[in-house]
């Protein structure tokens, strides 16, 4: 087991400065690398976990990269029980079966996380563990910290006003489940972050307190290194295309925050609705028993208000637990995104300046010294790696958007198509004749 | 044109032996024929009901002819009322159609303008001279009910627009009610505008009305009412209770659905202004905010619709008082009659105490007589003989007003008994056509949200 640095491989950044395997990973990190320094066409066009119309352009193996992480993690996208090339993926992650902890000291949920995978950084083929949330949080934290030059998915809020939202609600924990379901599994799907040593130990550690406290020593390390990445230097300008990025990001996140208020205006309006609903259907109950031969029309009428009633409530349950959360994800999302972006012009920055400083210094001049090169390593780097995460969460985001509405024009569908039924079903006993007299 | 006063006894006359022009079916509000102007615009003015006809008396008083009556057009006149200060108010064309039995063809035979306030003489008339009649009521003098977007402007044109309507189906009503129908004064109402009101006024109805204190009194202080009578009134009660409450909630429901369609047109510029930053997405993204917007458009139509369903429930809000006037009616021709009975009763006891002399019951003359002494058998006699009269004129008003009673309660229940077929007609009519409203309104969500599903599949 090498404990040195990788050798003859596209450098990504911080993979050379974290040289340290973990104690758990199977094999070293030399084999862990999948993203290229140039995302190839076919990480463009690979699916999206979710999506199961695309079809991969040539069965999975992208040409030119033999490594055969790669080729697997980029088909890492498939779900679970999409089984179109079984062999080719994996790794497998899920989160289900949310439990509910009394401790004399707090109450919290856990859950359960599944992991399947034939990667030899795995000992077993198969893996079970229970984590809560603040595990989901850590393991974000590691990530960000060994990982400055990706993009890391979001985790869903970490705090829920107490007395609003009732946290071990069964829509509340459903809701966070599906959200950490998600995170896990963009991570599997990720090819450089699936192979994190910090990733792998939370898959399978049975006490990863232990490796938590252990890994504060580890930090003093790698922290030095990290914090020389993040000095205080001054980027004069962002480059055309990062800067575009950041354009994007920035009118991304407000169109989403303005679809965010408009959907929960959206579902505020039809709750008032529905209130006034449930007075209106009764009513007509009311009068139907003052009646003889309108007796049954009416309480028809009165019972087909009650279904549409009901048919309202599902739609706007499932508004506010499957679409409201997503779209607040995405804008984590591209908050944080905007914050490597800032990371990235800092490698710049310093970079930039180091030049300089070798400029003004006449004597090296005919050879660039070796700390300016590692800076531009470093800052190439990171931007490649940015871009291609960039392009990968572009045609996730699409695919994920595409889902969603879909999915709200579908419960829409749903909820007419119900009361639809409704109504037509009684037009026949309003059109009953009375038996003649 | 002849000008027989109506008098009471043609209130007696029964129901004619055939249906005239056509069954309660027919009882429909009607579109009559379609003019030019404000017509046009109009949706959901009941175009799905059956063209309503109804009948008149003919010119000569014999037989009856089958008549179109439309309330064509409304018109904003200004002119200086009694007390001579300028007002305006809003005039309405009616217009009538003798229809030719063989070939169908209806030929305008009169028309004229009338005022709402002369409607409400007519109507005023009618309950006076047939008060055993449920009096089809007149559509409503102020806007009620409203939800937010509609207007309480009595000039507002769709409130005007609504009440053209109204007034219409009033006449229609009126016109096909078997007994109705052949009043002169209505009959006049609908061909002779100058001078009607005088008319009107000249039968001096009003003084023949029922002051609201002896109904009231009557009401309170009636023995033996026929049961059917009180329980019809406790039913017009509930039911005025039940429609009023199913209108105020109907015109909030209405307030809410159309926060909640106006809200999603908010996505149609949103959409679009995201559209502009994205490449693959932009176009499914676009066209999906078009379709979010016509989302939001639609409810204008559907609400309006909807009003007429509303204006059917307040015709039968406000017929339930027209069914207690019958009642009251009873009560207070009950009340005369006890009255009258206990009238006769105490002046025979009277007589049979004087005859034979004992005192039994309280007299003005028994404690004069004690007071200033016995009055002479010439005395006694006159008196005997006075009462005597007076107890047979008793005898025949209360032998009448049996009559009259009875008479009364057979005719005011027939009448009850047709408006009970017509309202459970009308308003299963009414319902069904509500349930027909939501259908296409559910039709239209479904079609909407399936073209906003196929732009989104395109994203």
């Amino acid at each position: 087991m090498s404990g040195g640095p990788p050798k003859g491989l596209p450098s990504t950044g911080p993979h050379s400065l974290l040289d340290m395997p973990h104690p758990l990973a199977g094999s070293s990190s030399e084999e862990a690398v999948g993203g290229d320094s140039t995302p190839s066409p076919d990480l463009l066009m690979a699916r999206s976990f979710g999506d199961k119309d695309l079809i991969l352009p040539n069965g999975g193996t992208p040409a030119g990269t033999s490594s055969p992480a790669s080729s697997s993690s980029l088909l890492n996208r498939l779900q679970l029980d999409d089984d179109i090339d079984g062999e080719t993926r994996d790794l497998f992650v899920t989160v289900d079966d949310p439990k509910k902890h009394v401790c004399t000291m707090e109450t919290y949920i856990t859950y359960r996380i599944t992991t399947k995978s034939t990667r030899v950084e795995f000992d077993l083929p198969e893996y079970s563990v229970r984590r809560r949330y603040q595990d989901f949080d850590w393991l974000r934290n590691k990530l960000e910290e060994s990982q400055p030059t990706h993009l890391i998915p979001p985790l869903p809020e970490k705090f829920v006003v107490k007395g609003v939202v009732d946290r071990f609600s069964e829509e509340f924990v459903e809701t966070r489940r599906k959200a950490l379901d998600k995170f896990l599994k963009r991570i599997t799907d990720h090819p450089v972050l699936s192979f994190n040593e910090h990733f792998n130990v939370f898959l399978t550690a049975k006490d990863l307190n232990a490796y938590k406290r252990q890994g504060m020593a580890l930090l003093s390390r790698v922290g030095e290194s990290v914090k020389h990445v993040t000095g205080g230097y001054k980027l004069r300008s962002r480059p055309l295309e990062f800067a575009a990025i950041g354009d994007y990001l920035d009118t991304f996140a407000l169109k989403l925050g303005t679809i965010d208020r408009i959907a929960q205006r959206i579902i505020k309006e039809e709750i008032e609705y529905l209130v006034e609903l449930r007075e209106y259907g009764p009513v007509y109950s009311t009068w139907s028993a003052l009646e003889g031969e309108l007796a049954e029309p009416l309480e028809g009428v009165s019972a087909c208000i009650g279904n549409c009633s009901t048919a309202l409530e599902e739609l706007t349950d499932d508004m506010t637990e499957d679409f409201l959360p997503v779209l607040r994800e995405y804008i984590l999302y591209s908050d944080s995104m905007k914050s490597v972006l800032k990371k990235r012009d800092q490698v710049q920055a310093e970079y930039e300046a180091k030049l300089e400083a070798v400029a003004l210094r006449k004597e090296d001049r005919p050879k660039v010294p070796a700390d300016v090169e590692k800076c531009q390593d470093r800052m190439e780097c990171f931007n490649a790696d940015l871009k291609a995460d960039m392009e990968r969460w572009q045609s996730n985001k699409r695919q994920d958007f595409r889902q969603l509405l879909m999915g709200m024009a579908d419960k829409n569908i749903q909820y007419y198509e119900k009361c639809l039924m409704a109504w037509e079903s009684i037009i026949p006993l309003l059109q009953e004749k009375p038996e003649a007299k | 044109m002849e000008q027989a006063p109506p008098d009471l006894e043609r209130q007696w006359q029964p129901a004619p032996l055939e249906p005239l022009g056509h069954t309660d079916a027919g009882l429909q509000a009607a579109v009559g024929e379609e003019a030019e102007g404000s017509r046009d615009e109009v949706p959901g003015d009941g175009t799905e009901h059956a063209l309503g006809l109804g009948v008149l008396m003919t010119e000569n008083n014999f037989g009856l002819k089958k008549i179109e009556i439309s309330v064509s057009e409304a018109e904003k006149r200004t002119g200086r009322n009694a007390m001579n200060m300028q007002e305006t108010y809003t005039a309405y064309l009616i217009e009538t159609r003798s229809v030719e039995h063989t070939d169908g063809q209806s030929v305008l035979t009169d028309s004229l303008w009338r005022r709402y306030s002369e409607f409400e003489l007519l109507r005023n008339y009618l309950l006076v001279y047939y008060p055993h009649i449920v009096v089809p009521p007149l559509p409503e003098k102020r806007a009620e009910f409203v939800w937010h977007k509609l207007s309480a402007d009595n000039m507002d044109p769709d409130f005007v627009e609504r009440r053209r309507i109204g007034l219409e189906n009033f006449l229609l009503r009126v016109a096909s009610h078997p007994i109705l129908c052949r009043d002169k004064i209505f009959y006049l109402f609908l061909t002779q505008e100058g001078n009607w009101k005088e008319t009107v006024n000249e039968t001096g109805f009003q003084l023949k009305a029922d002051s609201r204190l002896k109904a009231l009194n009557a009401t309170f202080r009636v023995k033996n009412p026929d049961k059917r009578f009180t329980e019809l009134k406790h039913y017009s009660d509930e039911l005025q209770s039940v429609i009023s409450h199913l209108l105020r909630v109907r015109a909030r429901v209405a307030d809410r659905l159309y926060g909640v369609y106006k809200v999603h047109g908010n996505y149609g510029r949103v959409f679009s202004e995201w559209s502009a930053i994205e490449k693959e997405m932009g176009d499914g993204l676009q066209s999906a905010g078009h379709h979010m917007d016509v989302y939001a458009s639609s409810i204008d139509d559907i609400l309006e619709d909807e009003e007429h369903y509303a204006d059917q429930l307040k015709e039968y809000l406000f017929y339930a008082e027209a069914l207690r006037a019958v009642c009251r009616k009873h009560e207070l021709m009950q009340y005369d009659l006890e009255m009258a009975a206990q009238d006769l009763a105490s002046k025979k006891q009277q007589c049979e105490e004087l005859a034979t002399g004992t005192v039994r019951t309280f007299s003005l003359k028994g404690m004069t007589t004690k007071l200033f002494g016995q009055e002479t058998p010439e005395q006694r006699e006159a008196r005997i003989k006075v009462l005597e009269e007076q107890i047979n004129e008793g005898e025949q008003q209360l032998k009448s007003k049996n009559l009259e009673g009875r008479e009364f309660v057979k005719n005011a229940w027939a009448d009850i008994e047709r408006f009970k077929e017509q309202k459970n007609h009308d308003l299963k009519e009414a319902l069904i056509s509500y349930a027909v409203m939501q259908i296409s309104m559910c039709k239209k969500g479904i079609q909407v949200w399936t073209n906003a599903k196929e732009c989104f599949s395109k994203m």
